[in-house]
């Protein structure tokens, strides 16, 4: 086919080599995989400043961070870095950029060159933002960054600034990353490639990337009101000029919940095609699949205000969004069930990826009943601001979207590198992970039901117990994260070599019809797809 | 498949160093406003804006090529760019809508707790919606008219008169920033005067900024179509500084509605 | 790190002995327990409902996270390629796809009726008899008695190293706020700095501080007894260590520790309202 035919000319045209390749990238492959570079590097990074924040909990009294603002800063630091420039990163610039031209049978991006500057403003933020944490007290805000905590008062100096700024780039880059994406969905697909025949991970991407272009300009708009606020003297959220505080909480969270699918939605992607290719079936249910996450997303808007109930809200107000957040748990039922529908009836095989996917089954169900329950304002006084809370999102987001991090990274290793992953080592990460993660995150539940606060830096006695064993499963999962560092390098540097399909019959995508490693140029005749129907 | 040969419709961009240009520039820029904000020297800002401008410069230089040459802007790749145009509106849409809610945080009762109940706040004169900004709206409303009489004579392939379709369109534009500007500097209420002045100034700034950019843009539009860059079919970049000027227009409807006249009854009745 | 490591050997035992000490001495309620898994018991109508609402709403969960493990466990044994080596090709069962979309739904509204209920019965002020201000301070919380006298004054957390025995560490306070029980409280919270939050897990109480607002909530405390709680909204550096104390006695002594706290906190009185003030017309 086509693939053959481009193999052969690989480098027909100018490939460009050296530092240039990368610097000055146009090409789609090169640039995802910078990104995938970036986002392991923030990992460890993140992961570092948590491990931090667990050897701090492990006990209570102060252990070894005398300085709380230095504290609050780790927090702040390691919840920026988990989700603009690790998951973020990893799933919409990394898998997206690297596989939805693929599925679709698209040559590149819309806008290659658009693309590579939204790799380098990212990396740029990751700067801005390390800076940041380790200038004049760094921010000690969380990551909520709420005013008048965020103002200049509490929070003179540049930190502050320079994460507003961080943030502005990161943000810029979301959207220019959006809009990039989108066109290339909707102008790129090859000729039979109807929407209705995509692939559930360019649909994941495609909402993502919606959510991305309407939520993260709210965002700015908040930031550039903090900016002046602090720093050319306008009232937004200042009280003494007639502004408001809680206007900035609105304005976060408008953007901060779409937020946390833009962090999930590429999962449940990457985890149709796992769960699918390794069922040996085709999705069950594609269209309500495709539609719940396009429901999801839509909805996704108008519940902002859960995380605002203890603010003051009037009831009325938090009786909405009472209801308007429970409605959440339909379409995303839908996913699970048809998940599991797909694997009935399969001929089921459990490689790494395959495990990493029933995991995030389980356990994206655990954290997303934990978050129908906050979604109860009645209750939620109970757990607001405390580990439950903790416990719930990192269920979703620490292990649910990570899993579906590494499902993805093992399921397409082999198509990006041309080498196969050390397969037992891989089931071994799994198993580590899986259980340092629970126990890192179980027992959170417990200190939330019992009331202990986030964001304390000691907390009394009576809650040593169960942060104890957190903290435990904290290095439990560093130790895992350490095994898959190893994997990688193992991966490259002595990887067998993998086929075109390295999974079979069930990898029905267009990714696995080019050979491995994915050459520099790929379907530059575009596939036709007229008579097959890929996605049903 | 011979080397070389294109087989699809897309355009494979080359290399470009354009992209970390920009964002080294962007950088310097974020570096020097915090260190300019924190009280230093500005230089630093400065040069960073220029490195954008550089950029902006340089980039969009390679995009008018491309577009020239024939080759690279084939109908579906211009249907791409005119599709990331109007996402890109699309998100500029949710910027302003950021500015809007604070204006109505602060006036709508419903929307807060903290909404003033007499808005503009006492002591702040507000502007005569029927002086100046009407003016300004009947201005920036005949100027939508001009560049879509330019349109329609690009489509007929006159380009004199689209030139001048442009020239009267960036004119308009030029005079609606100078009446703003005018108008700013003859406000009695400063840039730090409570929440007032803040959404004030903030929409409407943002606004100005757009009609900058929108101006830019358009200028950029008319000097192309003097060169005859342009065709009947073929003119993505005159669409899109169409569209934008449109968006520019539109915002400024709802700024004119809400912030000036909405905003003002509460003075005037009171 | 070292002192990490010398620690982990030294205070792990040394911490668990202390614990099942103190499990057996400390009283039980108004704060946490060791290992504790649950929520602190009830000790207001509120907090009664929340539990209430929660056995009822665990339950649901419970069982939704049982089905699905349950499901995957069996298809994961049944289908897998040993078992089941010519996958079937089904992709829909429009009965199945209603179910699965039906019976979420109606469990929706089975949830979202009680919580509902509490959402509103939790915020019901009801007909106070008396009030209390509570004002957020960095790190600090000041407590004002309107209704008798306006005192108020500071409550400030007692140092590790000034603790009395018994005493509990990082919850202990040198002025607790003492309120009578079996009374109907009105709260109102405001904040003389950054956003704070007022909260008592065991009496189901939880409201932000917000400065330039005054939030409402209310609260009955079911019986005498000591409660605690901690603020629970990110307020700067010392937010881990302002806490809360507060003191439930009976109609009668509270009457009394009136009288006499009218006269210990009479010079603080204007103290607190300046603060508020300042607060109010605080210029950049
Ligand atoms: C990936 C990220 C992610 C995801 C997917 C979710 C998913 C959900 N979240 Fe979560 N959430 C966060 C990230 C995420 N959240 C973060 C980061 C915070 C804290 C931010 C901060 O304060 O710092 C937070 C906080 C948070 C709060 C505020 C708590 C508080 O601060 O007091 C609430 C309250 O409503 C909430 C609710 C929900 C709900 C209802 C869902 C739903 O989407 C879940 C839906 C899924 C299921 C329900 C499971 C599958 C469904 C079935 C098997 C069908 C049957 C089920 C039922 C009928 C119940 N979340
Ligand atoms: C995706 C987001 C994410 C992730 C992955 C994590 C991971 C972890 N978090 Fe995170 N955390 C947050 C998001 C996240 N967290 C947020 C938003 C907050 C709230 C902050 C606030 O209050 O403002 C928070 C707060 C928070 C707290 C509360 C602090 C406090 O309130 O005082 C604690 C405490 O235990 C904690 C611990 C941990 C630990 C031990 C991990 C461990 O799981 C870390 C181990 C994991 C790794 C080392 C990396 C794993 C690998 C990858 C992610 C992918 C690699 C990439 C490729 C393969 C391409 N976190
Ligand atoms: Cu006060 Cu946190
Ligand atoms: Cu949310």
């Amino acid at each position: 086919m086509a693939n053959e035919a481009t193999a052969a000319h690989g480098s027909h045209d100018h490939h460009p080599h050296g530092w240039r390749r990368w610097l000055y990238s146009t090409n789609h492959k090169d640039i995802g995989t910078m990104y995938i570079i970036l986002s392991i590097v923030a990992a460890i990074i993140g992961g570092a400043m948590s491990v931090l924040i667990r050897l701090e909990l492990m006990y209570p009294g102060i252990q070894f961070i005398t300085d709380f603002q230095f504290y609050n800063v780790l927090v702040t630091g390691h919840a920026f870095l988990m989700v603009f420039f690790v998951v973020m990163p990893a799933m919409f610039g990394g898998f997206g950029n690297w596989f939805v031209p693929l599925m679709i049978g698209a040559p590149d991006m819309a806008f290659p060159r658009m693309n590579n500057i939204s790799f380098w403003l990212v990396a740029a933020a990751l700067v801005l933002l390390l800076i940041s944490a380790f200038t004049q007290g760094g921010p000690g805000t969380g990551w909520t960054v709420y005013p008048p905590l965020s103002n200049v008062e509490y929070h003179p100096g540049p930190a502050v600034d320079l994460g507003i700024l961080s943030l502005h780039l990161a943000g810029a880059s979301s959207i220019l990353g959006a809009i990039n994406l989108i066109v290339t969905i909707f102008n790129m697909r090859a000729p039979g490639m109807t929407m209705h025949r995509m692939p559930l991970f360019v649909w994941s991407i495609l909402v993502t990337a919606f959510l991305l272009l309407l939520a993260i300009p709210v965002l700015a708009g908040g930031l550039t009101m903090l900016l002046t606020d602090r720093n050319f003297g306008t009232s937004f959220f200042e009280t003494s000029g007639g502004g408001d505080p809680i206007l900035w909480q609105h304005l976060f969270w408008f953007f901060g919940h779409p937020e946390v699918y833009i962090i999930i939605i590429p999962g449940f992607g990457i985890i149709s095609q796992v769960i699918s290719t390794f069922s040996k079936k085709p999705i069950f249910g594609y269209l309500g699949m495709a539609y719940a996450m396009v429901f999801i997303g839509f909805v996704g808007f108008v519940v902002w205000a859960h995380h605002m109930y203890t603010a003051g809200l009037d009831a009325d107000t938090r009786a909405y969004f009472v209801a308007a957040t429970l409605v959440i748990a339909v379409p995303t039922g839908v996913k699970i069930f048809s998940w599991l529908a797909t694997m009935w009836g399969g001929s089921l095989e459990f490689p790494a990826p395959m495990l990493f996917a029933c995991g995030f089954i389980f356990l994206f169900v655990m954290g997303g009943v934990t978050g129908v329950a906050l979604a109860n304002s009645g209750m939620d006084l109970a757990w607001h601001d405390t580990y439950f809370v903790v416990a719930h999102f990192h269920y979703v987001m620490a292990i649910a979207a990570v899993l579906s991090i590494f499902a993805g990274f093992y399921y397409w290793i082999g198509k990006m590198s041309g080498r196969q992953y050390p397969k037992t080592l891989a089931k071994i990460h799994f198993w580590m992970f899986f259980i340092g993660v629970n126990v890192l995150f179980f027992p959170q539940h417990f200190l939330g039901m019992a009331g202990m606060p986030r964001r304390i830096p000691d907390y009394p006695d009576n809650y040593w117990g169960w942060n104890y064993v957190s903290s435990i499963g904290a290095l439990i999962t560093s130790i895992s994260t350490v095994l898959f560092l190893f994997i990688v390098w193992r991966t490259f540097a002595a990887g067998d070599k993998v086929p075109a399909n390295q999974w079979g019959e069930g990898a029905t995508t267009l990714e696995w019809t080019v050979d491995s490693p994915a050459p520099f140029h790929t379907h530059e005749v575009l596939p036709d797809m007229t008579v097959q129907a890929p996605a049903e | 498949m011979a080397s070389g040969e294109k087989t699809h419709p897309f355009h494979m961009v080359e290399p470009s160093k354009w992209p970390v240009v920009g964002v080294l520039g962007a950088f310097i820029t974020a570096i020097g406003a915090v260190w300019y904000m924190q009280g230093g020297a500005n230089w630093v800002l400065l040069a960073g804006l220029a490195v954008l401008f550089y950029c902006m410069y340089g980039w969009w230089r390679e995009v008018v090529h491309e577009a020239n040459n024939g080759a690279d802007h084939t109908e579906v790749v211009r249907h791409g760019l005119r599709m990331g145009m109007v996402l890109f509106i699309a998100s500029e849409v949710m910027f302003f809508f950021a500015f809007f809610w604070a204006f109505f945080n602060a006036t709508v009762p419903m929307l807060s707790k903290a909404a003033h109940t007499v808005w503009p706040p006492e002591g702040v004169i507000p502007l005569d919606p029927f002086g100046l900004p009407f003016i300004n709206t009947i201005i920036l409303l005949s100027s939508g008219v001009t560049v879509t009489y330019a349109h329609h004579m690009l489509k007929l392939n006159n380009h004199a008169r689209c030139a001048d379709g442009l020239f009267l369109t960036v004119a308009l534009g030029l005079i609606f920033t100078c009446a703003q500007a005018y108008e700013y500097a003859h406000a009695t209420f400063g840039f730090t005067d409570g929440i007032y002045s803040s959404t004030f100034y903030l929409a409407t700034g943002f606004h100005g900024f757009h009609v900058i950019v929108g101006t830019l843009f358009l200028g950029v539009c008319y000097w192309r179509c003097k060169l005859g860059h342009f065709t009947p079919e073929q003119h993505v970049g005159f669409e899109a500084a169409a569209w934008y000027w449109h968006f520019v227009d539109v915002v400024w409807l709802f700024l004119f509605g809400c912030v000036y006249w909405w905003g003002g009854l509460g003075y005037m009745h009171g | 790190m070292g002192i990490i490591r010398s620690r982990l050997f030294v205070l792990v035992p040394a911490i668990g002995l202390a614990i099942v000490f103190l499990a057996e001495t400390a009283v039980a309620a108004g704060r946490s327990e060791p290992w504790q898994m649950w929520f602190q018991p009830a000790a207001s109508p509120v907090m009664e409902r929340i539990i209430e609402f929660h056995n009822f709403i665990f339950i649901i969960e419970v069982l939704i996270v049982v089905l699905v493990l349950v499901l995957m466990g069996y298809i994961i044994i049944r289908f897998n390629a040993k078992s089941n080596p010519v996958p079937s090709k089904t992709t829909h069962n429009t009965i199945l796809e209603v179910a699965w979309t039906a019976v979420p739904l109606l469990l929706v509204i089975i949830i979202a009726v009680p919580s509902l209920k509490l959402l509103y019965y939790a915020d019901r002020i009801e007909e106070g008899e008396m009030t209390l201000k509570v004002i957020g301070n960095q790190w600090y919380w000041s407590y004002e008695y309107p209704d008798h006298g306006a005192f108020a004054f500071d409550s400030i957390i007692i140092e590790d190293e000034n603790l009395e025995p018994g005493q509990p560490r990082l919850l202990s306070v040198d002025n607790s706020v003492v309120l009578p029980a079996e009374t109907n409280i009105r709260l109102l919270f405001t904040s003389a700095d950054v956003i704070h939050n007022w909260a008592v897990p065991s009496l189901g109480l939880k409201l932000d501080a917000v400065p330039g607002r005054v939030n409402e909530s209310w609260v009955r405390i079911n019986s005498e007894g000591d409660y605690y709680g901690m603020c629970s909204e990110l307020c700067g550096v010392n937010h881990g260590f302002m806490p809360v104390h507060i003191k439930a006695v009976s109609k009668a002594d509270f009457a009394a520790w009136v009288e006499q706290a009218k006269q210990e906190f009479a010079g603080e009185n204007s103290n607190a309202g300046v603060r508020v003030a300042k607060a109010d017309t605080r210029v950049r």
